[in-house]
């Protein structure tokens, strides 16, 4: 996982997911999304279960809240859905931890979405795939 | 207070959960409120009103040191409340119980 400390400058990040995208083979693209997935529920799963235990946890996981959390509009929906303004607190949780487990710099003053702040996080593990 | 309202008010804002996050990951933690800032990486001001908030709801709980005021998990309301917030998340439906 990286270390180094980025900017999550979202303004270049669309453009650079394109071509990083582009420039890996069809398994190193699979892999990266394969990798990024697993990063992404396991993030998904300690931050619900570190703001709201493990009971919680578990009943989200029997709702299927977890079963495609790469698709961040389906979970953005199920996740408004249960917790109504508080979704966007857990989001919130899961893109700081996130950030952290891929060193990505995360400002709490700048205003948050939750899908460009996962395609940012996407595009770093594209780009430690493609230094792999 | 309704399961609903728990989660309304555990959820209430950004500052809140990380209150939640740090408790929770050390359900041992003693500490003043500058000090509980500092870990969540905020400034005393910026978190005074939402600890507040947990201890008017309970989950924290506040007793003096010495000269010093410090907060804690109340873990057995803790427990009580997070219960409450998940009989209320059982009763609601997204589409894909299973």
């Amino acid at each position: 996982m990286a270390s180094r400390v980025r900017e999550s400058g979202w303004n270049n990040s669309l453009d650079n997911f394109e071509s990083v995208s582009k420039s890996l083979s069809p398994d190193q693209r699979f892999a990266a999304e394969k990798e990024f997935s697993v990063v992404l529920v396991s993030t998904v799963r300690e931050a619900v279960g570190n703001a709201l235990g493990r009971n919680v946890l578990e009943i989200l996981t029997s709702k299927g809240l977890l079963d495609d959390a790469s698709n961040s509009k389906e979970f953005d929906r199920k996740l408004e859905l249960l917790f109504g303004n508080g979704a966007a607190v857990l989001e919130r949780i899961v893109v700081k931890d996130l950030n952290r487990k891929l060193g990505i710099r995360y400002d709490s003053e700048a205003s948050f979405d939750y899908e460009k702040s996962l395609e940012t996080a996407r595009e770093t593990c594209f780009m430690e795939s493609r230094l792999k | 207070m309704s399961g609903s309202e728990i989660l309304s008010t555990l959820l209430g804002s950004e500052v809140r959960g990380d209150l939640l996050v740090l408790f929770h990951r050390n359900p041992g933690l003693i500490d003043t409120v500058d000090g509980v800032a500092r870990r969540i990486g905020r400034t005393t001001v910026a978190i005074i009103s939402e600890v507040r908030e947990l201890l008017v709801l309970g989950v924290l709980r506040q007793k003096r040191i010495g000269a010093s005021e410090v907060v804690f998990l109340d873990r057995a309301k803790d427990r009580e409340l997070l219960e409450s917030v998940a009989n209320h998340l059982k009763t609601i439906r997204i589409g894909e119980e299973r």
